[in-house]
């Protein structure tokens, strides 16, 4: 086997050549999945949140400056999902009751955000609202109507939907942080509680200290 | 050996049509068991003229076949990563990299890699992928995340239990490899 000389010089090419091609194509043997990859990249960007205007479940209109000065926890669903979204929502609100309670509502609001407007109106957003005991202040229930301006935020954020042809949408899932200036600061594990809690307490902690 | 080549080029062409491309590309099960073998397929198809026309280079550079068949297995492992086969959904470089790799770095090779691995080399690589197999349809089943932006996780499920069968059948060939004895059948 090994009586060759120019097969091995080539053998060693190929599982460098191997080597190479597997770190590239994993980010260093960081990313093996899409998402990781999406997730690394978009903390390293952090990209602005698109001007958006927003029809929450109380059927106000306002655009995404109607947050300024405050963090924003941000989460993507459509209420006619009965797998992860709920699960999402459910883990949101436990990162909701985490928080030291003299942030909630001063310093950062949480934002459900359908992608679904067609049939997420307010009267439905309104009672998803209501399951997940959110106040509709501090913590808002909102569809975007114009599909472009929709479409821009998916992007940017690097949300896929993918509808199924049965109403239903296989959709990524995350917790979104988006500081002051409207730059995604996190994403993080929709699965960890707690860590994103602790997560967002520090960082919060850290600029109320600033001022 | 031309004709060959040019049904594995006729192949290769009909495979890079838009239209033919994005419907096996639209279920994640042909995307992986379909499109990417017959791209191998394809480039083996190619391959015999080559390796007649050069024969000098391959045995000097691939005598034993083990290169060969290593950067066969090399490039078909990376093409099962769930983030590759996401890529070459999203990005265009990675789709023609995907075109590119699969018929003239693993199809080439195993033409001409194959013939000279020896009965128990051949064997060893079928063993590492029936593990393999068995190891990329468990974590499709069973993680639980959905681990292709690009795919339904119901398509994600059909990959998996498409690896198992083709890992079951990779078994039973095992199986028959080792107990029978074809020269008593001769």
């Amino acid at each position: 086997m090994f009586k060759n000389r120019h097969t091995n010089i080539s053998l060693l090419v190929v599982i460098l050549f191997g080597c190479v091609l597997f770190y590239i194509g994993t980010d260093g043997f960081k990313a093996f999945t899409e998402e990781t990859a999406r997730v690394n990249k978009l903390v390293d960007e952090q990209p602005e949140f698109p001007n958006v205007t927003l029809e929450d479940s109380k059927g106000r209109t306002y655009s995404i400056s109607e947050f300024e000065d405050k963090y924003l926890f941000i989460t993507f669903l459509y209420t006619s999902c009965n797998t992860v979204c709920p699960q999402l929502e459910y883990n949101m609100a436990q990162v909701y009751d985490l928080l030291p309670k003299k942030y909630i509502g001063e310093d950062i609001v949480f934002l459900s955000i359908s992608f679904d407007p067609e049939r997420d109106d307010p009267s439905t957003l309104e009672r998803y609202r209501k399951a997940f005991k959110s106040d509709g202040e501090t913590w808002r229930m909102a569809r975007i109507k114009d599909q472009n301006e929709l479409d821009s935020l998916l992007e940017k954020f690097g949300v896929i939907v993918i509808p199924d042809g049965r109403g239903n949408f296989t959709h990524n899932s995350a917790f979104y942080l988006v500081d002051k200036n409207r730059r995604l600061i996190d994403v993080m594990d929709f699965t960890e509680n707690e860590m994103a809690a602790d997560k967002v307490t520090s960082i919060l902690e850290k600029e109320v200290g600033q001022q | 050996m031309m004709t060959q080549f040019i049904y594995g080029l006729l192949f290769y062409i009909f495979l890079m049509l838009p239209p033919v491309a994005n419907l096996v590309e639209s279920i994640m099960i042909t995307h992986m068991h379909m499109q990417m073998p017959m791209l191998v397929v394809s480039g083996f198809l190619m391959a015999g003229i080559f390796l007649k026309r050069f024969p000098r280079f391959f045995e000097k550079w691939n005598s034993n076949g083990i290169p060969g068949i290593t950067l066969f297995m090399i490039v078909i492992i990376y093409w099962t990563i769930p983030r590759t086969m996401d890529e070459a959904l999203t990005y265009q470089a990675i789709e023609a990299w995907k075109f590119i790799s699969l018929p003239f770095l693993a199809g080439f090779p195993l033409r001409d890699s194959w013939k000279k691995l020896t009965k128990a080399g051949k064997n060893l690589i079928i063993i590492i992928f029936t593990v393999k197999y068995f190891g990329m349809g468990a974590l499709y089943i069973w993680s639980e995340d959905q681990l292709c932006n690009n795919y339904l996780v119901i398509d994600q499920l059909t990959l998996g239990w498409g690896f198992i069968t083709t890992a079951i059948c990779l078994v039973i060939y095992l199986v028959y490899a080792f107990t029978v004895d074809p020269t008593k059948y001769e």
